[in-house]
């Protein structure tokens, strides 16, 4: 089998062809995988003996700061690419994914401190993990703001690339904050390698909704890719063949 | 042109405008002169709050003389003649964040004393104080200037300068603030300090790299 078709991904018009056959099924997917877990989660699995049916925000928690760092840190490897090797798709993709991060950054914030205050009883504490997860929404919110904020578009991507690369110094810190700091956050209870600590009736439906999530966000990135792609290369002879031949 | 005349010619550019300076350092005296008027001027309030007063005030101080670090050289053409000199743009660039630290820190360091003193500042607490400025403030500019050599085409970029660099400001705040609180609960400072330093020595082996980068981008646009 041939590689090629992945370094042809770096143009934008191959890139355009090869994610609009993909970005719609990876969507509904996700929403599927998400609607179901979601169900099962909040109807079916069986309460915690000690946090009561509270845990099931779980559900949505684990899944969006899961997302918000993931997305951060495909972020920051794209920062990485288009220094280093200038592909445009990479720019394409920091100024895709900011967005979706930020929001997934946002509703982890928000789920967990609804989550907290039954729990721990409080909205807020000054602990390591809370705190360097709003730094990481802070951090989204300044490269869209960068973005935003430069008109040249070359400088653009290229300061966002250098934000997003300098960034991800803060996901090991957020990785880590549990372990290495006393802090009311629980360490993970999910892992590839080790046997999980709930029950399968719970640890089934969170795993599913993790898949589901990771799609949506997939299908909903590629999505913002390809109106980035149709904008910036609004000039090419290829997108106004493609607009007349499919609409948008 | 050589190092050592860049090194000349900033130092004499910055003589010129010791006013910037001044005003970094009047800025970072305000600051600290609005906790005790404005929370509390007791001094069961002050005496634990003063090192993270100065700290905020140090890093707020910072943050106004890196906003205009490559301003003036942008507007006059100067950077873009030191982009093309031959010599290495990062070291340049490195030379230049470390005047201006030396520059700004070091009076900053010689008025600590006097308003810990006006902070009711614990006096066996002001040798960790000054320390944790000395290990945590070369970082505040080393950072700094990546993002102010992003923000360098924008009219008006200090608020914007605030959000981006925050994030990367705060792990110093923690740390330095952590080490006197250490101090003063009557444990060992030296691991925070540690910490200080070692982000001193990342950034200073990804920062000038990364701001020669940010500030080519800013001259060709």
């Amino acid at each position: 089998m041939s590689w090629l078709w992945i370094h042809k991904l770096g143009s934008p018009k191959f890139f355009y062809g090869f994610s609009k056959r993909f970005a719609t099924p990876i969507f509904f997917s996700g929403l599927l995988f998400s609607l179901l877990a979601l169900g099962w989660g909040l109807g079916f699995a069986p309460s915690d003996y000690q946090q009561g049916d509270s845990y099931r925000i779980m559900y949505i928690h684990v899944p969006a700061a899961m997302l918000a760092q993931s997305c951060y840190l495909a972020m920051g490897i794209a920062g990485l690419v288009f220094l280093v090797w200038q592909m445009k798709m990479a720019a394409i993709f920091i100024q895709a994914v900011a967005p979706i991060g930020a929001v997934m950054a946002l509703l982890a914030l928000v789920t967990g401190s609804i989550w907290g205050k039954p729990t721990w009883g409080t909205w807020w504490v000054w602990d390591a993990r809370l705190t360097s997860v709003l730094l990481l929404w802070i951090l989204y919110m300044g490269v869209i703001a960068l973005q935003n904020s430069l008109e040249e578009k070359v400088l653009a991507n290229k300061a966002t690339a250098v934000l997003s690369l300098v960034g991800l110094i803060n996901l090991p810190i957020i990785k880590y904050s549990v372990e290495w700091w006393n802090t009311l956050h629980q360490p993970a209870s999910l892992s590839l390698i080790e046997k999980p600590t709930m029950p399968m009736e719970m640890w089934l439906p969170l795993v599913i909704s993790i898949l589901g999530m990771y799609l949506f966000v997939a299908g909903l990135t590629l999505w913002r890719m390809q109106t980035h792609v149709l904008l910036n290369e609004h000039k090419a002879s290829w997108v106004k063949k493609e607009v007349l031949n499919n609409g948008i | 042109m050589t190092y050592l005349s860049f090194v000349k010619y900033e130092c004499l550019a910055l003589y010129r405008n010791k006013q910037n300076l001044f005003n970094a350092l009047l800025f970072f005296v305000m600051v600290s002169l609005l906790f005790p008027l404005g929370v509390s001027s007791e001094e069961a309030f002050l005496a634990p709050a003063a090192g993270g007063i100065i700290w905020c005030a140090t890093l707020l101080a910072v943050l106004m003389v890196v906003d205009g670090l490559f301003k003036n050289d942008f507007h006059d053409g100067g950077i873009e003649q030191l982009a093309v000199s031959g010599l290495s743009f990062a070291w340049l660039m490195l030379l230049k964040v470390m005047i201006h630290w030396l520059a700004t820190i070091g009076p900053l360091l010689l008025i600590t004393p006097l308003l810990g003193y006006m902070l009711f500042l614990p006096t066996d607490s002001l040798v960790v104080v000054l320390l944790s400025l000395l290990f945590g403030s070369p970082s505040l500019f080393l950072i700094g200037s990546i993002v102010a050599g992003l923000t360098l085409t924008l009219r008006q970029s200090a608020l914007l300068m605030l959000v981006l660099i925050l994030p990367f400001y705060l792990p110093v705040l923690v740390f330095a603030t952590g080490a006197i609180k250490a101090q003063q609960a009557g444990l060992d400072p030296s691991a925070p300090l540690a910490i200080l330093l070692a982000i001193f020595f990342l950034s200073l082996a990804i920062s000038p790299l990364l701001t020669a980068i940010s500030l080519r981008a800013s001259l060709a646009s």
